[in-house]
């Protein structure tokens, strides 16, 4: 029985020390490389080069209603449910999409180039609702293996005055390339933002 | 002194000697010649050779606690032999003071042989485990009932129907009981589910161990080998107080067989392939025993497997590999029992490709889409998303067998846990898990047993510490934090034997249980919550935007089981259990925070949960005699601060809107029935049936829980052919009805369709149709090869390759279950 209790004795402070001298380290941060935090459009008037920089970042907070975003247009003010891009009416610009982590504002990951270098697992795919504009690929867009562009660069043409409601979305490992609707493509979405096309009349 | 006593009741004497001065004349005559022929059977007994020593007792069937007639009992090395009586009852007269050993036999169950040490006249039951299957395998677990949860009483799984499912998971294989479900993560992860209650709820104790493998999580299956052990035993509704008290919904207990004191080899390989897959695999055990009672056992098992197929497409990326290792030393003495246990538990799992989705959009596209969006040709590649579990355990058993009647143990056990989830990730993170959690676990406990003939007390304490912390490095904001647990307590378990076959159980178990938790929130939430007022205190860090708290927090649990058990008519028994169980919120529950792939969504825990009460009574009815058995199981439990994750929200990101799913309490009812029947219909014909049927509830509310079970009805028909008897065949049946039962949890999100911007409902809730499958299963066997038995067996599952989805399968909104699978296997026993 003595020896019993002495051995169990020693085998439980035995154990107490090793875990003890074991855990008292506070565990390091973890920093969140591959997280998307900010889009940004940046739109140039092809006939006069002129161009608008729109971001777009997302608050995180809860809602107790459906949906609903909260983008901030390039004066930092709260724009309510869309940004709006304007454009004018009968012309042509270039749409340039890029994405940034800015999970570190000490350290800016520039996202668009992990997309450009995995181009065959992204595509960029825009959603119209509504007419008078459409958008095109365009030269000095990236190209995947297959010849597919990514849409990061797109040319959109403007005809009437109209409002158009746009969806952007970046797609990872779509499923297909091409398509017309977002089912098309598959995949899963890693950014989804949306705007309102202004088109004025002159 | 005892010695004389005894002898004295048997000839109804009782002890006379007072020298009372007023009975002094008057008794001298009274008590002289009774004297006189004590000491004369006093003094017979000490200078004879003490050989009318009588060794009595029951043989007993361990698994209904029904007497076994016509066991044969011999003394080895003699002509002595006696059978066992209706009642089970045995006898054997005039034996001398010695170590006798003694070997008892019984239709269809290997020899079984005991030693005994003759000091003095005994009693003693043997308990055999003898099924109405026509088993050719009899496994003694124990020489005394295995006190689980006192008197509750358990369901055992036969060795026959666990080699069947020797290249499944554990989960499988517990699915024919009634009561249990599984809940799963696509085919490869499944979790056993009792009577509705699954993760935290349910334990799994291997070896005497429990298990700790990060049982919270939905998508975590058990990291054990059911083939390292031969015995498989499920409590329901109880915890097995001895090991914890914090199992309302159950305890699933593995053992390995007691091995013999005789010099011997033996061992079993079992070799399965499988249509479903083109995979397969090996299971490979051996134990060598000595007549010191040294024993080594080995054991090994290796499963790989390929892409699953559902009827109607490939599912790409199911594929899967285990490998396990067991090993035990133990050594048996009078005295003295000491087993040392190692075992390794490797699984890489794949899993299904198109369940990778990124916001709730995406979660409805799978939803309305008939296929899979990813459907590959056939691979054995596993490749992203991913798991890759490690188990390692090692464990020393010490018993000390103070005498007969006492019995003191100590165990030491360690357990450590690694689980890595791999997604599909971009850049430099590709391969990099989003997920490494290291959970390494010590325990130590200690009991003091005491037993007779009719009654066990048992009390311990144990100890036990319990560490998790994440391998940093993933990139990924950690899904539960770094913790250190303490716990300590002690238990009370004690079994009456009263009389006319009345068995009353009573368990009382208290736990103090300590978490050192450091968790980081980020801002944005720590905002929400107001966390600032209750957990500001608590604040060691800020960094990035997040702040670091170190905050303890203490639970103390008190369990109790109470019970008892009657027998009557020789063919009936009646139990009542009344279980109350107190169980602490777990570390996910407390505090988890991330996204959830698969189902789109981020759940949260909540830092100041308390313990969840469950009072839970069940009744066994059971009949076991003749052509027709039956087990009745109805249970009812109510549970105060139910602990579940309940839809809270809405998040927005950059990716879209994603459902909160936060933990809290509610007050929940749940109640069920089991039903189980065997009839033999004729000598080579019998019919199997099972009904599983679970409802629960919100209590105030009144609306009913996410993830319970639908009914469930197994039919089975066995058969044999009489000229041929090493052959037999089971045509199967299982119904799984469409849950009609469940609570609402959709949310909406707005999609384009048809050029215009609408608003959609994402329906995770609506269970999907019932459906009917098909079994087979042929068995052919034993036959002699060299020194061995060989058995076949060739099994077919779902044979009209039916499509149907599983309302507990967390992928069912990507693709079907499988679809046809045929089985082969050769098992052989050396």
């Amino acid at each position: 029985m003595f020896k019993n209790i002495y051995f169990k004795a020693t085998l439980l402070s035995s154990v107490l020390l090793f875990i003890s001298c074991d855990k008292d380290d506070t565990p390091e941060a973890e920093n969140e490389m591959e997280v998307f935090t900010k889009a940004v459009i940046k739109v140039t008037n092809l006939s006069d080069n002129s161009s608008d920089t729109y971001e777009f970042e997302v608050e995180e907070h809860d809602h107790d209603h459906d949906h609903g975003f909260i983008a901030m247009n390039q004066e930092g003010e709260d724009h309510g449910d869309h940004t709006e891009i304007e454009l004018e009416s009968s012309s042509e610009y270039k749409f340039e999409i890029t994405f940034l982590n800015e999970s570190d504002p000490n350290n800016v990951i520039d996202m668009t180039e992990e997309v450009i270098e995995e181009k065959d697992e992204h595509h960029v795919f825009y959603e119209l609702i509504g007419d008078g504009i459409s958008y095109d690929t365009t030269s000095g867009d990236t190209l995947d293996s297959d010849g597919n562009p990514l849409n990061l660069v797109t040319k959109w043409t403007t005809t009437n005055a109209t409002v158009v409601d746009v969806e952007a979305y970046l797609i990872h490992i779509p499923t297909s390339k091409t398509g017309t609707t977002r089912d098309d493509f598959g995949g899963a979405t890693d950014v989804e933002i949306e705007f309102e096309a202004h088109v004025e009349s002159e | 002194m005892i010695l004389v006593e005894q002898q004295m009741l048997k000839l109804n004497l009782r002890p006379t000697l007072s020298l009372n001065n007023s009975h002094y004349f008057l008794s001298i005559k009274s008590i002289l010649f009774p004297t006189a022929i004590i000491y004369f059977i006093a003094v017979g007994f000490v200078f004879a050779q003490d050989c009318k020593l009588n060794f009595e007792g029951y043989i007993i069937d361990s698994d209904s606690n029904l007497p076994l007639e016509a066991a044969v009992l011999e003394v080895v090395g003699t002509n002595y032999n006696v059978i066992s009586s209706e009642n089970g009852y045995f006898n054997f007269k005039n034996l001398c003071s010695e170590i006798i050993e003694i070997k008892v036999s019984h239709i269809n169950c290997p020899d079984f042989y005991a030693e005994i040490n003759l000091k003095e006249s005994r009693k003693k039951n043997f308990y055999l485990d003898h099924k109405i299957r026509s088993l050719d395998e009899v496994v003694l677990i124990d020489e005394k009932v295995d006190n689980l949860s006192t008197s509750a009483k358990s369901y055992s799984i036969s060795g026959t129907e666990k080699d069947r499912y020797s290249n499944s998971g554990l989960a499988v294989l517990l699915e024919t009981v009634s009561g249990v479900n599984t809940l799963s993560t696509g085919t490869n992860i499944a979790k056993p589910v009792i009577h509705g209650m699954f993760g935290s709820r349910v334990g799994i104790i291997y070896n005497g161990i429990m298990l700790e493998n990060q049982q919270w999580g939905q998508d975590h299956a058990p990291n054990v080998d059911l083939n390292a052990f031969e015995d498989v035993k499920l409590v329901k509704g109880a915890s097995v107080l001895k090991y914890s008290g914090r199992n309302p919904g159950g305890v699933i207990i593995l053992k390995s067989s007691l091995p013999k004191k005789i010099d011997s080899l033996y061992g079993k390989t079992i070799l399965n392939t499988k249509s479903n897959g083109a995979g397969g695999g090996i299971v490979s055990s051996w134990v060598k025993t000595y007549e010191n009672g040294t024993y080594f056992r080995s054991q090994g098992t290796f499963k790989k497997s390929g892409d699953l197929s559902a009827p109607r497409y490939i599912l790409s990326n199911t594929g899967m590999n285990e490998n396990n290792l067991s090993f035990t030393f133990g050594k048996n003495n009078i005295d003295n029992d000491l087993k040392i246990f190692f075992s390794y538990f490797n699984t890489e799992t794949g899993i299904l490709k198109s369940s990778h989705v990124g916001n709730i959009g995406d979660l409805l596209r799978a939803i309305e889409a008939d296929e899979p969006g990813v459907v590959n040709e056939f691979s054995y590649n596993i490749n992203y998303p991913k798991q890759s579990n490690e188990h390692f355990t090692s464990s020393v058993d010490y018993t000390h067998f103070i005498n007969d009647n006492k019995e003191l143990t100590f165990k030491y056990s360690w357990q450590r846990n690694n689980r890595k989830e791999f997604d599909l990730r971009i850049g430099d993170f590709k391969n990099i898990p989003s997920l490494n959690l290291n959970l390494s676990t010590h325990s130590v406990n200690s009991s003091y047993t005491w037993s007779n003939f009719s009654n066990e007390f048992i009390n311990g304490i144990f100890f036990e510490v319990q560490d998790n912390y994440s391998t940093p490095g993933t990139g990924v904001k950690r899904l539960i934090p770094d913790y250190l647990n303490t716990k300590f307590g002690g238990y009370f378990i004690s079994t009456l034997n009263l009389n006319n076959g009345l068995n009353f159980g009573f368990g009382l178990r208290y736990e103090y249980s300590s978490n050192d938790v450091y968790k980081y929130y980020r801002n944005s939430r720590w905002e929400n919550e107001n966390y600032q007022d209750r957990l500001g205190k608590y604040v060691i860090k800020e960094v990035l935007s997040q702040k670091l708290i170190r905050k303890k927090v203490v639970f103390n649990t008190f369990s109790s089981n109470a019970g008892f058990v009657k027998k009557f008519a020789k063919k009936y028994s009646l139990g009542i259990q009344h279980n109350y169980t107190e169980r602490a919120p777990n570390i996910a529950e407390m505090f988890s925070g991330g996204l959830h792939h698969s189902l789109a969504s981020i759940e949260y825990g909540d830092p100041f949960l308390k313990k969840e009460k469950t009072h839970k009574v069940l009744v066994d009815f059971e009949k076991k005699n003749g052509k027709l058995n039956y087990r009745i199981n109805p249970y009812l439990s109510y549970s105060k601060d139910y602990i579940l994750a309940q839809p809270a929200g809405f998040e927005q990101t950059i990716r879209g809107a994603f459902p909160v799913w936060e933990y809290s309490h509610i007050n929940s009812i749940f109640k069920g029935l089991d039903f189980d029947f065997v009839y033999q219909i004729k000598d080579n014909i019998r019919f199997k049936n099972s009904i599983s049927w679970v409802e629960a509830k919100d209590y105030h509310t009144k609306e009913h829980l996410v993830n319970i079970p639908p009914l469930v009805i197994n039919n089975e028909v066995q058969f044999s052919l009489s000229k041929f008897k090493k052959f037999n065949a089971i045509i199967g049946n299982k119904f799984v009805n469409k849950q009609s039962l469940f609570p609402n949890n959709n949310s909406l999100t707005s999609v384009i369709e048809n050029g215009k911007k609408i608003d959609k409902i994402v329906d995770i809730s609506t269970p999907p149709d019932g459906y009917n499958l098909f079994n087979l299963n042929f068995n052919w066997g034993p036959y002699n090869l060299v020194s061995s038995n060989i058995y076949f067996s060739l099994s077919i599952d779902n044979v009209m390759n039916k499509a149907n989805r599983n309302y507990l399968n967390r992928l069912r909104f990507y693709s079907d279950e499988v679809g046809r699978n045929i089985l082969f296997q050769i098992k052989i026993k050396h």
